[in-house]
């Protein structure tokens, strides 16, 4: 019991972390009360189609500005989309990015774009590695018959 | 009938749908009352609507109340059914080739239909036949527009013609005004040209003409006065000298010297006629040659006559009085003498001779100088014909006081007349001289000049002459200038008529003192002109004919070339009026297929309610035998109905090209598996085998749409089964990898060189899709479908994919089928990249073959289950009926290394048994006592493990003899896992009693790989858990559950056990599952991975776990609901959106709240949510609540934004004056965009992310304005 009481706490410190450094906002622990157990996996469902989403969005946005005539427009609106779902699970800082980053597209600033394309990419490469971090101490504690602890 | 254009059509078909339409909507039929009541439309429309509601499900118990309503919401059906069948057959007939038959083909159909319905469609038909005579009567009706049209061809025709005739005659006479335009220019100009410059060539020649006879006239003259002058001013200076002649010798000196004076001069010119002078005492000196005897004679008077002194005392007042022609005259006593003279030398060469004076020659007296000046006359001598000119001139005495002397020269002007002939004679012309007064001087002619009257020798006037045409020109001149002094100015005229030629006059005036002469040149002007005027009229008749040939020959080729241009402009016309109608056929036929594909659709909407209603019939206990047979024929033709309305829509939407494949992975296997499984009941009932062989390597997830390739494989096979009466239908599955694939394959060897051409065209083909796109294995996917039926003639091998194509037509009595289906195939086939072909096959039946070419992910694992199955030591019984089957089973598991004993009956099966468990079949009875020691000194036989297959129809079932043949194999129930092969018909009976004794492997035939793995697995699985409990050694408490639930307990203690530390959740369910515990339910969980196979049975059999499970579900479900908030409880939420993430986590927040949550994927499927349900709306005559309380709509969303989306709701809404609230959800965050939202007809706003607080209660306070 003493390393499951170690894992919550490792577990508590590292949410707090990912709070307080902004990655994470209050939607994803909305996320996290929505999970029940009719939904066991939902947060992790949920964010593992973000992933999916994401790599597709990012895709489409670096092929989108490889292009010859940038079509600012579809940029934008990949862009839109991104900032939606990040939003909706809470991923903060791929939002803000996602912001910056409409606003260099309404003024058709493809270096902007470019240099927000990368921005966006390691926010969200980092916001990835968190959260699969997250999950992964998650199945520790769950692997070692603890519970998760839920943050208020 | 022939109504070729599908437009005329159109309102026909049109007006049969709005008809349907409209009396879905209970509106104003075309019908007439007194055949359809209002209530009947009513009621039919919201059957109608509710079946249309509530889709396939068919569950309409509300508005049937009883039978009678059933038929008549059946009738109701089927009449919109034909109507809409109507509509597309009417259509389909216009649109194809025109069919004289027609109308009893048509009422062919209806009767078929109606014999199906049994009279039920009656009034139906009647209507229809109705509607079948409007559409009959409209093309008649758009007859005459068209026949006019076809006479406004004609006309159009006959124009064309006239317009290009007038267009050819304009041509040609731009053309004919054209050349003669040119011809008469260039005639004039020629004409004009050489005209001109002839006649001032002519004027030139007639000027110099003229101009030489009185040059030479001049030259006379002037010579004569040179003479003349010099004689006096010698004449002057001898008289001087001799003026103080005293005597007569001195006298006579004088005269001597005078004579040889005058000689000397006389004799210079030859060209003098006479030369004489005449002194003041009358004494006369002359010379004069005779021009006719070339004689030379000098004449003078006597000088005794003349006193010498006279001379002296003139008066010299007046010296005129003094000297007169009187005096001179009246000296006619004088002698005159002539003596001849040698001309060359003057001397006297003969005697001289007396003449009277004056009678040779004219000798100039004083009378002829009366002013003492010069003077010229003309005279006429008589001894010449033509008339002379003789010039007079005084000499004075020293001091100019008085005249002494006359000279006198005289010049025959013959030689000018000479001259003048001479230069006339060549141009034939007239030439003549004549004083101003009009005397004839000199003439071209021979005609004398002189006339012969009576006062001797006179000058003729020119008018008088004897020349005619002399005469004519001078009277000519006259008359045209009237003796206006016309002699004064110079005339040229060119068009002078004299007699009977036209002759140029020319005349110039020379003006001499005292003898002004007029010269007047008449040449003929064919002389001159002749020739132009000759070849004038030559070249104007070769210009008009050479222009007349060019005209006729460029009519000739404009009509040519008109011609051909015409012909072209037809032909083109007729093109561009083919194209237009190729175009209108190709409209009309995508209008066809699309009309089809609509219809098709709508069509299968009333089926459906049909066989719903049929289905709700079908249960009704209240029938009578007869109903019952004759509402199941119906249900029977409504589904064969119902499929060949799903084929036409099939081929329509082929045709149309609308039909798209989706891109989505499925289990291939399973999915064909699934098929055989659904086919193998027909089978069964058939007495025929449907197997299914899937090679191992197949791979378990491909890409494509499976949908389709069921279809393709459902088509087959259905067509097998249609024509198998005996045998075994197979579908084979192998495939290959479209890089590594190779001819050394074991299967159909023969067959590989007639895949080979093709293959090379795919691989090609593949290899380049394979450069250009993904990095996915393309597979060839090989697939066989043989069956044992009558098989195709080989010719029809081709045919039979083509449309409404059977193999043999008198089939279609026979089994039925539209020939639709092969055709489907094909195309799917094709659509799919691959080939479909009949092939040989030994025996009877049929083989098709096909391949396709589908991808797969590339990471997919092949599953492996050899070395699974080797290592367990497994030994199986394969006791099945079917040959085919079993025999691929075994060879499959033959294969992997198991060993196989096969048995196909009864009596071969318990043969093998004992065979196999000989040690153990003396004691069966010992069996249950002692098992324990059985299985102890049956060591060897325990190790490995015995799978029974048993098909059920091994057992005698007909009888009860299927009891003992259960107890006989129970004696081996311990030693071996028998797993049963069931029947769809199997009785519940039999199930029971076969799980009463534990036989619980139960699984739905036919038997194929999948479900023999799946038993193999199963029983791996209970013997290892057996194998434990044997180690542990269970108590008493464990025999029930040997009998009863052993393993199931086993396994769930052993999950228990496994999954102890997990989390309390899944410990609860345990407990629940505990709780509920029946038998069923444990087997239910005991076998996890038989899962489809235990759906099967649930369905089929219906079996009671079903509602264990449900309860457990609903226990579940309340718990939950206990545990949450309930909000939002009872709330129906349409949730558009398009993004999967706030999908999933939108729902799951609503749902939490209690709320109903339907989710669709963008704006498109929110707005026919809606309108489906408004329409429903609109005719429920109680109003209820609507399904949906609220919307949430994304405002970014594909295919159809939320703004759009939420507009088009209001604007459906205006109709039924509902109000659905919407609240939009957005990731704009600015006031513009709430703006926005507001504006289009949002009733809310909520920004994403979404607050579950703040959306609960946004939606709570619209809902309660609602309520």
């Amino acid at each position: 019991m003493a390393a499951v009481s170690q894992l919550q706490r490792q577990f508590i410190e590292y949410t707090t972390s990912l709070y307080n450094e902004g990655y994470l906002d209050d939607q994803f622990t909305q996320l996290q009360k929505l999970q029940d157990e009719s939904n066991p996996e939902f947060v992790v469902e949920v964010v593992s189609l973000f992933f999916e989403d994401s790599e597709k969005l990012l895709n489409n946005l670096a092929t989108a500005l490889q292009q010859k005539i940038v079509d600012y427009k579809q940029v934008d609106s990949h862009v839109h989309q991104f900032k939606g779902s990040s939003s909706s699970i809470g991923a903060q800082r791929v939002t803000n990015v996602c912001v910056h980053f409409r606003n260099y597209c309404e003024e058709k600033n493809l270096d902007g774009c470019l240099r927000c394309l990368q921005q966006v990419k390691h926010e969200y490469i980092l916001v990835r590695n968190k959260l699969e971090a997250l999950f992964r101490l998650e199945q520790q504690i769950l692997q070692a018959g603890g519970s998760i602890p839920m943050m208020e | 009938m022939e109504a070729k254009k599908i437009i005329t059509e159109n309102p026909v078909g049109s007006s049969l749908k709005s008809d349907l339409d409209n009396s879905i909507h209970g509106s104003k039929s075309l019908l007439t009352p007194n055949e359809f009541e209002m209530d009947d439309v009513l009621e039919e429309s919201v059957v109608n609507i509710d079946i249309c509601d509530e889709g396939d499900q068919l569950v309409v118990v509300d508005y049937v109340k009883d039978t009678y309503a059933n038929y008549r919401m059946i009738e109701a059906s089927m009449y919109s059914l034909l109507l809409a069948a109507c509509a597309i057959s009417s259509c389909e007939k216009s649109a194809c080739a025109p069919n004289p038959y027609y109308d009893p083909y048509y009422g062919g159909m209806m009767t078929t239909y109606s014999q199906h319905l049994l009279g039920l469609m009656a009034s139906a038909v009647r209507r229809i036949f109705s509607n079948i005579s409007t559409a009959l009567t409209s093309p008649e009706r758009n007859h005459p527009p068209r026949r006019r049209s076809s006479g406004s061809n004609v006309y159009q025709e006959e124009f064309r013609c006239y317009s290009v005739c007038v267009a050819r005659l304009a041509i040609m006479v731009m053309l004919a005004i054209l050349i003669g335009l040119l011809t008469l220019l260039t005639w004039h100009f020629t004409k004009v040209y050489t005209r001109t410059s002839l006649n001032s060539l002519a004027y030139g020649l007639r000027y110099e003409l003229l101009q030489r006879p009185i040059l030479r006239m001049w030259k006379i003259l002037n010579s004569t006065v040179e003479i003349t002058t010099s004689q006096v001013k010698l004449s002057e200076y001898v008289i001087r000298k001799y003026s103080k002649a005293e005597n007569q010798a001195q006298q006579v000196e004088l005269y001597e010297v005078m004579r040889d004076i005058t000689w000397a001069l006389f004799s210079s010119r030859k060209a003098l006629n006479s030369m004489s002078i005449k002194y003041r005492n009358g004494f006369v000196q002359a010379f004069h040659r005779d021009l006719r005897d070339k004689n030379t004679y000098y004449i003078y008077s006597n000088l005794d006559n003349y006193t010498m002194v006279e001379p002296y005392s003139m008066n010299r007042s007046s010296p005129h009085q003094e000297w007169n022609d009187q005096m001179i005259h009246g000296n006619v006593s004088a002698i005159w003498y002539r003596e001849p003279l040698d001309p060359d030398t003057g001397r006297k060469t003969g005697k001289q001779k007396e003449i009277p004076p004056d009678e040779l020659i004219n000798i100039a007296g004083i009378s002829q100088v009366p002013d003492g000046a010069a003077s010229w006359h003309v005279a006429v001598s008589k001894f010449t014909k033509s008339p002379l000119l003789s010039a007079a001139l005084p000499v004075w005495d020293e001091d100019r006081g008085s005249i002494v002397a006359v000279v006198g020269v005289t010049t025959a002007l013959y030689s000018v007349g000479q001259l003048m002939k001479e230069l006339v004679e060549l141009h034939g012309g007239h030439i003549y001289l004549t004083s101003q007064e009009g005397w004839l001087l000199a003439t071209s002619s021979s005609t004398p000049l002189l006339r012969n009257s009576s006062s001797g020798f006179t000058l003729t006037m020119a008018k008088d002459s004897e020349d005619e045409i002399i005469q004519s020109a001078a009277k000519w001149l006259n008359k045209t200038y009237h003796d206006k002094a016309p002699m004064y100015h110079k005339v040229h005229s060119a068009t002078a008529t004299l007699g009977q030629q036209r002759y140029y006059i020319d005349s110039f005036f020379l003006n001499l003192t005292r003898l002004p002469m007029v010269g007047v040149l008449c040449i003929p002007r064919k002389n001159i002109m002749g020739k132009v005027d000759a070849r004038e009229i030559k070249t104007l008749i070769i210009l008009i004919s050479a222009s007349v040939c060019i005209l006729v020959v460029g009519c000739i080729c404009i009509f040519i070339l008109t011609n051909g241009v015409s012909k072209e402009m037809n032909l083109r016309a007729q093109l561009i009026s083919h194209f237009n109608a190729r175009r209108k056929a190709e409209a009309s036929s995508n209008f066809k297929s699309q009309f089809l594909a609509n219809m098709s659709h709508e069509l299968r909407t009333p089926m459906a309610a049909v066989i719903g209603l049929l289905d709700i019939l079908l249960c009704d206990d209240s029938l009578t035998n007869e109903q019952n047979a004759t509402i199941s024929q119906i249900r029977r033709c409504s589904t064969a109905l119902l499929r060949l309305l799903n084929n036409i829509l099939d081929i329509s939407k082929v045709e149309s090209g609308k039909l798209v494949l989706e891109e989505a992975e499925y289990d291939l296997g399973r999915e064909l598996e699934g098929l055989v499984d659904m086919f193998s009941v027909q089978c069964k009932n058939r007495n025929v085998e449907a197997i299914i062989d899937i090679s191992d390597d197949m791979p378990k997830v491909v890409r494509g749409d499976s949908g389709r390739v069921i279809q393709i494989f459902a088509n087959l096979i259905s067509n097998s089964i249609k024509f198998t009466t005996s045998g075994y239908i197979i579908l084979r599955g192998w495939c290959e990898n479209l890089n590594s694939f190779s001819y050394n394959e074991n299967f159909f060897v023969d067959h590989r060189a007639l895949w080979a051409a093709y293959q090379k065209k795919i691989k090609r083909k593949g290899l380049d899709e394979k450069k250009a796109s993904k990095n996915d294995n393309t597979m060839i996917l090989f697939f066989e479908v043989e069956d044992t039926g009558c098989g195709i003639d080989p010719s029809k091998w081709e045919s039979v994919f083509e449309s409404f194509e059977q193999a043999d037509p008198s089939t279609t009595r026979l089994h039925g089928g539209t020939g639709l289906g092969l055709c489907i195939v094909r195309t799917l086939v094709n659509k799919m990249g691959g080939e479909i072909r009949v092939v040989k096959k030994k025996g009877t039946g049929t083989l098709m073959q096909l391949y396709l070419l589908l991808s797969t992910p590339a990471d997919i694992p092949r599953e492996s289950y050899q070395l699974k199955f080797a290592e367990h030591n497994l030994k199986v019984v394969l006791a099945l009926n079917g040959r085919m089957s079993r025999a691929i089973l075994s060879r499959w598991l033959h294969k992997l290394g198991v060993p196989i004993w096969e048995a196909n009956e009864w009596n071969e099966l318990t043969r093998v048994l004992q065979e196999l468990f000989k040690p153990t079949s003396y004691a069966q009875n010992l069996m249950y006592e002692c098992s324990e020691v059985e299985s102890l000194s049956k060591e060897g036989v325990e190790m490995s493990i015995f799978i029974i297959v048993i098909d059920i129809g091994m057992l005698n079932i007909s009888t009860d003899i299927w009891k003992e043949q259960l107890n006989f194999l129970d004696a081996f129930n311990r030693r071996s896992k028998f797993a049963w092969i069931l029947n769809h018909d199997t009785s519940n009976a039999i199930k029971i009693e076969l799980r009463r004794r534990g036989h619980l492997l139960m699984v739905n035939g036919p038997l194929y790989k999948t479900k023999m793995i799946q038993i193999i697995e199963a029983v791996i699985k209970e013997s290892s858990l057996e194998q434990q409990k044997k180690n542990i050694m269970w108590t008493d408490a464990h025999e029930r559950l040997q009998i009863d639930s052993r393993p199931s307990h086993t396994k769930s203690s052993n999950e228990s056990e496994i999954t102890e530390t997990n989390s309390t959740r899944s410990s609860q369910i345990e407990e629940t599952n505990q709780e509920n515990f029946t038998v069923y339910g444990v087997v239910s969980n005991c076998f996890p991975e038989l899962t489809e196979v235990r759906s099967e049975w649930d369905r089929l059999t219906s079996f009671p776990n079903d509602n264990s499970n449900c309860e457990q579900q609903t226990h579940q479900a309340d718990q939950k609901v206990k545990n949450g908030q309930k909000a939002l409880e009872g709330l129906h939420i349409l949730l558009a959106e398009d993004n999967l993430i706030l999908q999933r986590v939108a729902t799951i927040m609503l749902e939490q709240m209690g709320a109903k949550v339907v989710v669709v994927g963008d704006g498109v499927q929110a707005v026919e949510a809606l309108s489906i349900q408004i329409e429903v709306d609109n005719f429920k005559t109680s109003c209820e609540s609507l399904p949906y309380d609220l919307i949430l709509m994304d405002c970014q969303m594909p295919k159809m934004d939320g703004y759009e989306a939420t507009k088009a709701i209001r604007r459906a809404e205006m109709e039924s004056e509902s109000h659905i609230p919407i609240v939009a959800l957005t990731a704009h965050a600015m006031s513009s965009d709430e703006a926005k939202c507001l504006e289009v007809g949002m009733d809310a706003y909520l920004t994403k992310p979404i607050d579950c607080k703040l959306m609960v209660s946004t939606i709570l306070s619209l809902t309660k304005c609602r309520t």
